[in-house]
């Protein structure tokens, strides 16, 4: 299972803030460029989209784990 | 002393409006208490909500929404690397989370040092970095409608 999340508009356009997703044994080590895929929300990442894993930034191509926690970031505007 | 430079962070999300002039007494009551010396530089940047969208239109308010967890951690790490970068001796960074007004105080940050040049060089970049890795989004809300903030303002 992998916990994914979205932000901000991403979530908006989504129209979804979290999903659980069972992944099955055939499919690991699976990654967040192709859960962004298998979850409809486009063909590749946009280049302003950060990743994380387990809340720290990470690489769209970084082999996941049961459990992890994955989030789509929007351009961020803090401050 | 098993790490001879640990300074710390206290930082603190605010869902409700926060006075940053009372948050750096705080801070700085802190520094001395048990009757330390107080640093000998400060750095210190308040930052507020103009009252004018990104397109020029009167702002109704400014809502804040974040990544709860990572954003703490993150402004740790932030914090840890500038802190080391700048051999700085304490910082401080309030941030408003949820619907903040024009002229509320949406962002302090605050550094100490033994010199002004680090206290200013690391608040610089301590807020340049709050401002592009931390997971903050801002939406605009002008005349009842939202829109997301992609980016920041100039410098």
């Amino acid at each position: 299972m992998i916990h994914v999340r979205l932000f901000a508009g991403l979530r908006e356009q989504a129209g979804w803030g979290e999903r659980s997703l069972a992944i099955s044994a055939q499919s690991w080590p699976t990654t967040p460029a192709s859960l962004w895929r298998q979850l409809g929300l486009g063909e590749a990442v946009p280049p302003q989209v950060r990743v994380a894993v387990n809340q720290a930034f990470a690489a769209l191509d970084q082999p996941l784990q049961p459990g992890d926690e994955v989030a789509f970031l929007p351009p961020i505007s803090g401050g | 002393m098993a790490e001879a430079h640990r300074p710390g962070l206290v930082l603190r999300l605010h869902p409700e409006a926060f006075e940053p002039l009372v948050a750096l007494a705080e801070w700085q009551q802190q520094l001395t208490a048990g009757g330390s010396e107080a640093p000998a530089a400060e750095a210190h940047f308040i930052g507020r909500v103009r009252g004018r969208s990104a397109s020029g239109a009167a702002l109704e308010a400014l809502e804040l929404e974040h990544y709860p967890g990572m954003t703490e951690a993150q402004i740790e790490r932030i914090a840890a690397t500038i802190s080391r970068r700048h051999g700085l001796l304490a910082l401080r960074v309030d941030h408003r989370v949820g619907r903040v007004l024009p002229g509320e105080a949406i962002v302090l940050v605050a550094v100490a040092a033994d010199r002004r040049g680090p206290a200013q060089r690391g608040g610089q970049e301590l807020l340049e970095a709050l401002k592009h890795d931390a997971p903050f989004w801002k939406r605009e809300w002008s005349d009842g409608v939202g829109r997301w903030v992609e980016g920041n303002t100039a410098y």
